[in-house]
């Protein structure tokens, strides 16, 4: 039907705020994974990677074949600057596939000290038109993240017009301005946003005037409602065929700051959704049981952003929160032993009998039962694992695998 | 180099009116633009406006600096080419830009205007400024959230002017959504674009943060006017080329005595500092006389730490 059948599969990049998460991240099927190393990354709070930590991480994703990136994408200030070109000589040393850039000084001090560290342009750019695009592949650049603010009909336009790697985001929390552009928690709390140290100033309650000659009237008194400007989290697990029509090359989720279980969950679905599609993409539909997922791990309502048409005030955060069923990750999976159909789990939230939990593993395996025996390590009979990481014993009816998860309604 | 050092100040300008009479108190330049290029112009000025505003001030001995910093879409890559065009024929004095897309369009379609290089918060380092140099800009205008030390370092590292800003409102926000009137939808009430409006920080009332749309997307201002008059010495000591005042969001009045009264303070202190001395607190009064009660008077980031 289209010559989606010769298209090569998009890359699906997930987020790796630490060791662990670039494990279960890349074991759940993502082909890349992005970290922050320790210095000019914008998440200051993530747990950010030293460089033996970049090294496991590397030689663990060489087993599956994943490409580990470096975010370096700070706007950064003249006394951050020194230090840039051993940092990049370094990541090369180490092995990262690519590092993600904004500030044109850190691309320079690339280029200098690490001249086949492949750059990727990061989102904090706002590159929103082709022309942009084309000057990035003029600069050598292989690839670019795209703007939030532009939509499938842009983009697939600037893929018929440059030649270049395209990256967009396909779900998680956004910025609700221009990204790069939102200085309020630099003006309201002395944190710079472009560094690191954004407030979240958007999602603040705010009141509204209208200013009149004779003074100003409180608009948002006369409502329930404070002014706002938070935006929803983007989701685009409905419309996966558009994104992979318009011709994005990686599919990136955001969140280095996300748990394991949001992580593993959400790249789970995805790799589910490009692979099923990829399979027989003229037969493609959505499996509600893929969306059903995706709500298990959302924080926020989801919105398609701009993909489609310009968000309005139904694609932000108005009201009460809506009521988000929530899970915790309550188990890690180290072994299964099919004779007993005994499965050892590392407690990583508080589970007992009677609970009812649901296991799940990469290639989008599930299933759900009660817990009716656990044990604890030294063979005792338990009621519930209350210890953080303690190892236990837990009757399974069904096949479980090192890394499978799981997790339990809060 | 050789000549005597001498800061261009330069002013925003809404209409042919202000332009006439920002000429008259002094400017340098101005710069005017219309939205669809430019960001956050005080007022839109067609082509032929820009003809006529150009030619007036070229008369005057006075530079014309167009705005078109604005994030390009596609879209508007159709008729920007054009548009530049129509200034180089004109012969405007620069154009003010912050999308990468242009460098590819100058070179595309022959295009030779000076480039002052405005990418608004991204501005912030010499390395970075060096880089777009290269690439063609003749002219940076600082982001605003420097602090004076900063400032200086980056004037000395590189080897062309350097502007910024030093009276009037910054932008501190810029969304491609309309913030405003989605609110409005929300809370069911009608929504008038012309309406000037402004929020506060939660708790605290006497925040005053101007907030507005146009087709560029919401854009919201800083709680105080930056006013650096009676700081000049720093700014003009370092040698920065360009001094900006933003008249956005103020009358015409308020706008033109202001530009007066920069124009006068730095005259006054290349003449004679100690003259300076004696007259700043007069300058700052004087500004103060004018200032609108809601909106308070501030130094930005040029004596404000940040932390990250
Ligand atoms: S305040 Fe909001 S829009 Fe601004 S940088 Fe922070 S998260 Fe982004």
């Amino acid at each position: 039907m289209t010559d989606i059948q010769t298209q090569t599969k998009p890359e699906l990049l997930a987020p790796a705020g630490n060791l662990e998460k670039l494990k279960f991240a890349i074991h759940y099927g993502a082909d890349a994974v992005y970290i922050g190393g320790k210095q000019f990354g914008l998440r200051s709070k993530a747990g950010n990677f030293s460089y033996e930590d970049m090294k496991e991480g590397i030689a663990f994703a060489r087993k599956y074949g994943a490409k580990v990136y470096v975010a370096a994408n700070i706007i950064a200030h003249n006394e951050n600057l020194a230090g840039a070109k051993d940092y990049f000589k370094k990541l090369y040393e180490v092995g990262i596939d690519a590092v993600i850039v904004a500030d044109p000084a850190l691309i320079a001090a690339c280029k200098e000290a690490a001249p086949d560290l492949e750059i990727h342009i990061s989102t904090q750019a706002s590159i929103a038109n082709w022309r942009t695009v084309e000057f990035w592949k003029n600069e050598g650049i292989p690839r670019v993240v795209l703007a939030r603010e532009v939509s499938l009909e842009e983009i697939k336009e600037m893929k018929e017009k440059v030649d270049i790697e395209l990256e967009a985001f396909i779900h998680g929390a956004m910025c609700i301005s221009y990204s790069g552009r939102c200085v309020l928690s630099n003006h309201m709390t002395a944190r710079d946003a472009n560094r690191g140290g954004c407030a979240q100033s958007c999602r603040w309650k705010y009141d509204l005037f209208e200013d009149g000659t004779d003074g100003s009237e409180n608009i948002s008194e006369q409502s329930d409602e404070s002014y706002t400007m938070s935006s929803q989290d983007l989701s685009m697990v409905e419309h996966m065929p558009d994104l992979l029509a318009a011709g994005v090359d990686s599919l990136k989720i955001e969140g280095r700051m996300k748990s394991i279980h949001y992580v593993a969950t959400v790249v789970n679905v995805y790799r589910k959704i490009i692979d099923t599609y990829f399979e027989d993409p003229d037969h493609f539909e959505i499996d509600p049981e893929w969306v059903d997922e995706i709500w298990k791990a959302a924080q926020r309502s989801l919105t398609t952003a701009f993909y489609y048409n310009e968000p309005t005030e139904k694609d932000q955060l108005f009201g009460k929160p809506a009521r988000i069923p929530k899970y915790d990750f309550a188990g890690l999976v180290l072994d299964y032993d099919e004779a007993t159909q005994i499965a050892t789990i590392q407690q990583r939230n508080s589970f007992g009998v009677g609970d009812e939990v649901e296991f799940f593993g990469p290639n989008f395996y599930h299933f759900k039962q009660t817990i009716e025996e656990i044990w604890d390590e030294n063979g005792e009979p338990i009621d519930r694992a209350k210890h953080a990481m303690m190892i236990t014993k837990v009757k399974v009816d069904q096949p479980l695998k090192y890394y499978d998860m799981m997790r339990k309604r809060k | 180099m050789g000549s005597p050092y001498q800061p261009e100040l330069i002013a925003t300008a809404r209409d042919m009116n202000e332009v006439q009479k920002l000429i008259d108190v002094g400017v340098d330049a101005i710069t005017i633009g219309h939205q669809n290029y430019g960001l956050r112009v005080t007022g839109d000025f067609s082509i032929e406006e820009i003809k006529a505003a150009t030619t007036y001030c070229h008369q005057h001995g006075v530079k014309v600096y167009i705005l078109t910093n604005a994030i390009f879409h596609n879209d508007i890559l159709e008729t920007i080419p054009t548009y530049l065009k129509e200034l180089e024929s004109v012969k405007v004095d620069g154009i003010i830009c912050g999308d990468p897309s242009i460098f590819m369009i100058v070179s595309s379609y022959d295009i030779h205007i000076p480039i002052i290089w405005n990418p608004e918060t991204l501005a912030t380092n010499y390395e970075t400024l060096n880089y777009w140099h290269q690439k063609g800009i003749s002219r940076a205008i600082l982001s605003n959230e420097l602090a004076i030390d900063a400032i200086k370092e980056i004037n000395e590292q590189v080897s062309f002017p350097v502007d910024i800003q030093v009276h009037g409102m910054t932008c501190i926000f810029q969304s491609k959504r309309k913030l405003v009137e989605n609110y409005y939808r929300h809370i069911d009430k009608s929504y008038d674009r012309q309406q000037v409006m402004h929020i506060t920080q939660g708790k605290e009332e006497d925040t005053h943060y101007p907030i507005f749309e146009d087709v560029n997307g919401t854009h919201i201002m800083s709680d105080a006017d930056l006013c650096m008059i009676d700081h000049l010495p720093l700014l003009l000591d370092a040698k920065i080329h360009g001094l900006r005042i933003n008249g956005i969001l103020k009358s015409t009045d308020y706008h033109v005595e202001i530009t007066q009264l920069y124009k006068e303070a730095i005259d006054t202190y290349l003449e004679d500092p100690t003259q300076f001395e004696l007259k700043k607190a007069g300058f700052k009064q004087r500004i103060y006389n004018i200032q609108p009660e809601d909106r308070k008077l501030g130094t930005g980031f040029y004596f404000k730490e940040q932390i990250y």
